[in-house]
């Protein structure tokens, strides 16, 4: 065969132009597209309101399907907090990590601490990045930034205070710059109790009063009044906390559900914020975890006595947020109470949103700061509306020591398991080490705050552990 | 037509054959081709032979067999001799022949490599005297080329006898004039046996095909871009050939490199057919970051056939199985998941490479930063066609299973554990600190050996074979099939791991010598077929638990109202996964010799590895309370493109031969993957589609890699002693920002063959081979994923729309500044040759420093992320030595005994880490120590008195139950306690064939510190404590005061001292033992059929072997399998004993 054909002569200059070529256009065959398929650049993000929304959805949706804890509807503040606290039993016997929680003998190598730890800080990077991309944006409108910051501002006090109440302090992070930010030390309590004030301050101010779109799940003002009583009242601030209260109440907005079985759906007439639940079955994580998972066994989570004995005769929460199943163990019947308030495990004929603030919750807020006030008979009007709905007689307390008391009770009874309500409740009002010193053998005062998870001490030299976590 | 062909190219004068070849004809064909499948094999100048009463076929098979040399005869002249006697002790091929023909009708003579019989003329009357005129002078033409038909430029061509000759030149080609006929040439070519030629009239062009040389300095080593060979080599290089690779019973390729070369680490994940087989050369260059449990891995380049495998070492599967959830507690954090070259066959492969230093791998640039492995698949060989058939099957058990409690003496514990703590074992959940339904609701005298249930199983491997090749010089091709199913080791009949293979290699070379073109294609399916995740954790199941299934088979969820749903193994079983993967390789070369020493080529390599995954939860496997139908869909495609033109230049210059080459590269790598989740399904039938889901859930990804290179290397050998060699590169790549792409890197080699000497050569005879080399050099690293110097935003498929809208999160942190980490390599061999080289051996000294670290720095999460990509100033050191032996001890005719032995030790350091008391590193890491240093508790033991467990505090004095976890340094109590990294690890290998048979033994030892089985007993069964089994070790408890014992006091109070001092163990150095062990990794027993029964059978070969894998382990570590450390639940490694056979037509 006759190859020459193929390689006239000179061939060696052809050859080294070649290579040439190839080398002076190194910096063209490496080109990739600006960005990947799957992504835009930060910049693009917050070009215009249809793409800023993504963002701002994927504040208020992401982390409830971030899969770690302390998201919006992970249960691990339900589950972790009702097994700290006295709510609820840990019956399953494989799982020394949860066993902790009910034993109250956490320390710093918990992984369901360590998630509670983290998962905020996930969500919150987004939310500090949407708040700061929207405010940088050119393309967007005035009302459209006012709107959409205050909306967030609301979502990254929600993080803040379910943060400190579980941890205490915590380094207050509000920027993006990892180089500062993953330097900052724990800010006190009430520097960060301070933040979250004027986050809300802010929101309250700029959110419209109505919602903003279908639905209770984009924040509007009374969200922010609703947020805003409870932070008063755990900072006792009584006038405060009435007033945001009475706000919210007096709107008109909201009527308690006179069904039981309505209040945790979606379109609840109670609800004033709720999120819809985007697990993986579109479910929420408290009703995969509390519903038990075969039917006629012991479930998982039971109530304690305490719990189950706090509901009075005739109180309709028992029957209707809580599942009640009759095991026959050693030929006796027992009848064990596993939480109820959400019943899909998997998607059914109505949709379950995930609660936030509620009317309940508030009506107790302004019973419990009007008792202080030394309004017993409003308080006592505001407790009642709760009873009533939930079948039990009216209080007659009359004393604003008996008031409180028949106020405590009645958020044991009517806010368990949700949000951590009886844990942050007991911590509240110093009654947690009497309580719950009677109750758990393990109980020691430093329990009342979970530890510093101990690989994020290693990785920040700033942090502090927790006292009596060595 | 290619027998008068082949004789013609041989120049054989025809008319010396032509009577012969009119009898012979057919017969010789098949004993030439006989004689050329057997001329592979060893040869000796010399003939030993004795025997008595034998055919004269079979005393020139034997010399055949020793020397070499092909014969051509007919057996009707051989007939009429009759059996005789022989007894020949090392004496010259030309000495037996005389002496076996002495006397007999028949003479001989030897044309070139061949032995030519024929029958004297008779002598009737005495010849008239012939006037002995001169023989004619000729002008001569040859070509050299090698057995497929390569030129060999530099040969040289002398007349025998004198100094006078020639050398060929790039074509191979050489001229000689004014030669007279009858003169014997002699072609020699270092690496290749001297060939002689006797000149004849009438032959245009002599044709010189040169056989490699036998001696092992020689043989072939597959380098970067090219060949070597062992003795003119500067790089480190180890390989692993087919021989050894097909005596291991392994359906992964990558085991049977385990304990193979020095300073490769072979680290398999579990023993589930196909799973995952970590690969490390020389330590790990990278710190490790260990963000939130992961740790990189450094692994090597993988390249087959010239083309970079697409997927690399790196897991292929998305969705759940049992090679998953398996997870490895080792140093190597990975989540397990399927191997992509478990696709390649092993019986594919003719050789593995391994490129260790700067010189060896610095032409890859920042490819080859962490090593190369390169991959030859098998090409076809000159001749008649040959069929290959290999089949074989096998038997896999479990190795080390553990000794579990049985029922008494698991109810025994849990009830002492109660006992301790003054606790009365109940059945009310509401009493929970007594809760203990094992011990009060469970049937007592139920007892399920669960270990044997889920690992007990012994399961079966097929493997079948099947290749063809042949072809002549010029053109020569392979192709080949193959299949492959492995069993799992595990419950449930269908979860297996199949495989078909068709491989081909097509070769050819213009009749001119100037053009050659090699292609190469692999096609490979694999199918793996799993149960949905593992759970091999429950082998840990209480002896006593209830039935899992009813008598139809159906799941079981409650047991007198204890929910079974932790309980419940079978419902895996009944959540199929399904994995195909399907790899192409093609590979092409072209290369044009267009002018004398200067060849232009170009290597064009397309790999794309594709997996479609399905796994589904049907209703049987779930609870009947709660049902959700849900299949999940996944696609992961890899794929690479390799361009890489080339300009290859060899040129003799003064006593030395330089090469040179110069070339660019150019790489583009993409990975898609997405994946699909449905839920909502109304019947178990629809699980097969997506279309029947009431939800869906989507997921993909995608990653784009160009990388662009120019190179060359500079080669000159001078005097066959001196050996210099220089590379250098610029590298682009597009993982890196503008302004960084781009990067510089260099080596240097040289090598002095000290042996070629004359002084040497004088002073120590016995040493016939000495080389000394080194090089130095860099390369760097872009092991990152692309787009990284940019803040993106995601949107998120996986989670409905919030208000219409789907949402969007930040992708990553980003830092735009981020480049290539610089790897600067030392390495210094010496290699020495022993009587006559056969005894080799080979030392080296290697020191890697990795600088400018690139990689994931750990950030506390409150930045919102756990790292961020960066360069770290820190430099990280691996430094040791490996020695390698190669021994030929016996070799004779019918005995061969070699050995090979390899040991390497690599000794990590942590250079200099600046700033690290203010990095996320501190206390993780000291400067002046391994990286591999552990911190924890220093662990005192058992406290007699009381049994609880005992640390030493900080200072190292005072003892506690109760450390503080913060490092001693900052008042707490940790401390460094272990180094794990591996002291030592190699392998011994045996190779002894006798007559027939033949047996390779071959163990690989390896030593390092490493987590116990202590570790998992308190991290994942608290003795007592958990309704978990144990070890039968945990009954070595405390019980009473004055009990010296390995476990502490039982407890199942968690609020108790006991069960406090006892948690903190895992983190303590009692955690932590000496993992030494010796394994008979494989043992290869082979008979091959005596020659004469072959030809009745018409075969060329036929053997029968039995290969055994895992055999046997020598190890001081206590409970588990030594090489699959930390967890003793993880699916063992198996061990394989296969029988086959094998044959060629």
């Amino acid at each position: 065969m006759k190859y020459e054909v193929f390689f006239p002569h000179h061939k060696i200059m052809i050859g080294l132009l070649l290579m040439a070529g190839l080398s002076s256009s190194c910096k063209r065959l490496i080109e990739i597209p600006p960005n990947p398929a799957t992504a835009v650049t930060e910049a693009q993000q917050f070009s215009d309101s249809a793409t800023a929304m993504t963002a701002v959805a994927g504040c208020f949706s992401y982390q409830s399907n971030g899969g770690g804890s302390f998201t919006f509807n992970d249960g691990n503040l339900a589950r972790n907090t009702g097994m700290s606290s006295d709510e609820l039993i840990y019956t399953y016997t494989g799982d020394p990590a949860g066993l902790q929680f009910y034993a109250n003998n956490l320390n710093a190598f918990n992984g369901s601490v360590s998630g509670m730890w983290a998962s905020p800080y996930i969500g919150l990077y987004p939310v500090n990045a949407t708040i700061n991309g929207i405010a940088a944006s050119s393309g967007l409108s005035a009302s459209f930034k006012k709107a959409t910051i205050a909306e967030l501002k609301v979502v990254r006090a929600l993080y803040y205070f379910y943060m400190i109440n579980i941890f205490g302090g915590v380094p207050y992070v509000s920027s993006t710059d990892y180089q500062a930010t993953s330097r900052l030390a724990r800010s006190p309590v009430d520097t960060v109790y301070a933040r979250i004030l004027s986050d809300l301050t802010d929101a309250q101010q700029a959110l419209p009063e109505e919602y903003p779109s279908e639905g209770r799940f984009l924040p509007n003002r009374n969200v922010a009044s609703a947020f805003l009583s409870k932070v008063y009242l755990y900072r006792q601030e009584w006038q405060k906390a009435y007033d945001a209260a009475n706000t919210v109440i007096s709107s008109g907005e909201y009527i308690l559900e006179p069904d039981l079985n309505n209040v945790f759906l979606e379109g609840s007439q109670e609800a004033i914020w709720q999120l819809p639940a985007t697990g993986s079955y579109s479910v929420t994580s408290e009703a995969q975890s509390f519903v038990p998972q075969s039917s006629g066994t012991v479930p998982t989570y039971i109530f304690t006595s305490l719990l189950k004995d706090a509901f009075e005769s005739g109180d309709q929460r028992l029957d209707k947020w809580a599942m009640a199943t009759t095991v026959n163990i050693g030929g006796v019947d027992q009848v064990f109470y596993s939480p109820y308030k959400y019943k899909n495990v998997y998607p059914g004929a109505t949709v379950e949103d995930y609660m936030i603030f509620r009317l309940g919750e508030v009506y107790l807020i302004r019973a419990e700061a009007a008792a202080h006030l030394g309004n017993t008979g409003e308080a006592l009007d505001d407790l009642n509306q709760v009873r009533l709905r939930a079948g039990v007689s009216a209080s007659t307390a009359s004393t604003e020591d008996d008031l409180l008391a028949a106020i405590m009770h009645e958020r044991q009874t009517e806010l368990f398991t949700e949000w951590g309500s009886r844990w942050l409740d007991l911590k509240r009002t110093g009654t947690i080490d009497a309580v719950l010193g009677a109750e758990k053998p393990g109980w020691d005062a430093h329990d009342a705050l979970y530890p510093i998870p101990n690989a994020q001490l290693n990785l920040n030299g700033l942090l502090k552990q927790n006292p009596g976590y060595q | 037509m290619h027998f008068k062909d082949f004789y013609k190219s041989r120049g054989f004068h025809s008319g010396l054959l032509t009577k012969t070849l009119r009898v012979v004809k057919l017969t010789a064909i098949i004993i030439l081709v006989a004689c050329l499948q057997v001329s592979a094999k060893g040869y000796s100048q010399t003939v030993t032979l004795s025997r008595t009463h034998v055919s004269l076929v079979t005393v020139f098979e034997e010399i055949q067999k020793q020397t070499g040399y092909n014969f051509l005869y007919t057996y009707e002249d051989l007939d009429r001799i009759g059996p005789v006697d022989v007894d020949l002790q090392k004496v010259p091929l030309t000495e037996a022949m005389d002496r076996c023909l002495h006397n007999k009708a028949l003479t001989y003579s030897i044309v070139e490599r061949t032995v030519v019989i024929k029958r004297k003329e008779p002598v009737s009357a005495p010849e008239p005297p012939v006037e002995i005129a001169p023989l004619p002078l000729l002008d001569i033409r040859g070509r050299v080329v090698d057995s497929i038909g390569n030129p060999l430029a530099g040969a040289s061509v002398t007349i025998k006898g004198t100094n006078k000759g020639t050398k060929t030149n790039a074509r191979g080609e050489f001229d000689m004039k004014d030669v007279r006929m009858g003169t014997v040439l002699v072609i020699s070519y270092t690496g290749f046996n001297n060939t002689e030629l006797r000149l004849a009239a009438g032959i245009e062009m002599y044709i010189v095909s040169m056989q490699r040389s036998q001696d092992i300095l020689d043989a072939t080593v597959i380098q970067a871009y090219g060949t070597t060979s062992r003795r003119f080599n500067v790089g480190s290089i180890s390989t692993v050939d087919a021989a050894t690779i097909e005596k291991q019973p392994v359906t992964n390729v990558l085991l049977a490199l385990s304990g193979q070369a020095p300073g490769l680490a072979v680290n398999s994940i579990n023993g589930v057919p196909g799973s995952r087989v970590l690969i490390q050369i020389r330590g790990q260059n990278t710190i490790l970051s260990n963000v939130n449990g992961f740790s990189p891995y450094d692994q090597p380049l993988f390249i087959v056939d010239g083309v970079p495998f697409s997927p690399q070492n790196n897991n292929i599967s998305q969705l759940g199985g049992l090679y998953s959830v398996q997870v490895y507690g080792g140093g190597i954090n990975s989540n397990g998941g399927l191997n992509p070259f478990n696709n390649i066959n092993p019986a594919d492969i003719e050789t593995i490479s391994i490129l260790k230093d700067a010189d060896a791998t610095s032409i890859y640039g920042t490819q080859g930063s962490n090593g190369v492995i390169l991959i030859t698949t098998k090409k076809g060989k000159a001749g008649k066609a040959n069929f290959n058939l290999t089949a074989n099957t096998g038997v896999n058990t479990a190795t080390r299973q553990l000794k579990l409690l049985n029922r008494e003496q698991f109810l025994q514990l849990r009830k002492d554990a109660f006992a301790a703590d003054g606790r009365t074992p109940g059945n009310d959940p509401n009493n929970y600190d007594n809760y203990a339904p094992d011990l009060t609701i469970f049937d007592q005298n139920k007892s399920t050996d669960w270990q044997k249930l889920i690992y007990g199983k012994s399961s079966s491997n097929t493997d079948i074979h099947a290749s063809l090749s042949g072809g002549n010089g010029n053109n020569t091709f392979l192709i080949s099939g193959g299949y492959t199913r492995s069993n799992y080791n595990y419950p449930g009949s269908s979860f297996a791991d199949q495989r078909f293979t068709i491989h081909s290699a097509i070769h050819h070379g213009s009749q001119d010598g100037k053009l050659s073109i090699d292609f190469g294609s692999d096609y490979g399916y694999d199918q793996n077929n799993s149960p949905g995740f593992g759970g091999g954790q429950k082998i840990l199941l209480p002896p006593n638990t209830p039935d899992l299934l009813d008598s139809a088979g159906n799941l079981l969820w409650n047991y007198k109202g204890v929910d079974l749903t932790g309980y419940q193994f079978y419902a895996y079983q009944k959540m199929p996964t399904l994995l195909q993967n399907y790899n192409l390789n093609q590979s092409l070369r072209i290369a044009y010799h267009f002018l004398p020493g200067l060849t232009l080529s170009a290597n064009l390599g397309y790999n794309r590895n594709t997996s479609t995954e399905k796994s589904q939860v049907p209703a049987a496997a779930q609870s009947p309370a709660y049902v959700q139908r849900q299949a999940s869909f996944a696609n992961n495609n890899f794929q690479t493109i390799n361009i890489e033109p080339q300009i290859d230049y060899s040129i003799a210059i003064g006593k030395g031969q330089l090469t040179a080459l110069a070339g660019a590269t150019y790489k583009k790598n993409t990975n898609n993957s997405n994946q699909t989740s449905g839920y909502g399904y109304a019947n178990d039938l629809f699980l097969g589609s997506i279309n029947g889901a009431a939800s869906v859930n989507n997921f993909d990804a995608s990653d784009l890699y160009k990388y662009s290179a120019g190179f060359a290397r500079l080669k000159y050998i001078y005097d066959q002693k001196y050996i210099i060699s220089f590379t250098g590169r610029r590298d682009g790549s597009s993982n890196f920002g503008p302004g960084h792409q781009f990067g510089n890197f260099a080596s240097a080699g040289a090598g002095w063959i000290f042996s070629e000497e004359k002084p040497f050569k004088a002073a120590l005879p016995f040493i016939s081979y000495g080389k000394l080399s080194g090089s130095y050099g860099t390369s760097g690293s872009d092991g990152i994923a692309s787009y990284k110097y940019q803040s993106f935003w995601t949107p998120v498929g996986y989670i409905p729309p919030f208000l219409g809208t789907q949402p969007a999160v930040p992708d990553n942190l980003y830092n735009p500044n981020y480049s290539w980490a610089l790897k600067k390599s030392l390495n210094l061999a010496l290699d020495l040759g022993f009587f006559h080289d056969r005894l080799l051996l080979n030392a080296n000294y290697y020191r890697n420093r990795e600088g400018n670290q690139l990689g994931g720095y750990p950030l506390p999460i409150q930045a919102g992320f756990s790292s961020v990509l960066g360069n770290l100033p820190a430099t990280l050191q691996n430094s040791g030595w490996e020695f390698s032996i190669t021994s030929n001890n016996i070799k004779t005719s019918d005995l061969t005994w070699t050995t090979n032995f390899n040991i390497s030790f690599n000794r990590n350091k942590l250079l200099s880490f600046p700033n690290l008391e203010s990095s996320s590193y501190k206390s993780r890491y000291v400067v002046g120590k391994p990286i591999s240093i552990v911190y924890g508790y220093l662990y005192k033991g058992v406290n007699p008195d009381n049994g609880l467990m005992e640390y030493y505090k900080g200072d190292g004095k005072t003892v506690t139950t109760n450390p503080d976890y913060r490092y001693a340094t900052e008042g707490g109590d940790q401390v460094p306690i272990a180094n794990r990294e591996v002291k030592y690890m190699g392998g011994f290998g045996n190779n002894i064939s006798y007559r027939h048979f033949s047996l390779y033994v071959f163990f690989q030892f390896s030593s390092q510190t490493a987590p116990n089985y202590m570790v998992t007993v308190y991290n994942s069964s608290f003795p007592g404590q958990s309704i978990k089994n144990s070890p039968v070790e945990v009954l070595d408890h405390w019980r009473h005061p004055g009990d010296h014992t390995t476990f502490g006091k039982l407890t199942t109070d968690p609020n108790s001292e006991a069960y406090i001092s006892e948690s903190n163990f895992g983190n303590s150095s009692g955690g932590y033992s000496d993992d030494t062990y010796l394994r008979l990794k494989t043992l290869s027993l082979s008979y091959s059929l005596p020659q004469n029964w072959l030809k009745k059978m018409h075969m060329q070969d036929l053997r029968i072997y039995a290969n055994a894998q895992n055999l046997l382990t020598f190890t001081n570590y206590k409970v588990g399998d030594p090489e699959q450390f930390n967890d003793y639940t993880a699916l063992p490694l198996q061990r394989t004993v296969a029988f086959g056979l094998s044959f060629n037509f």
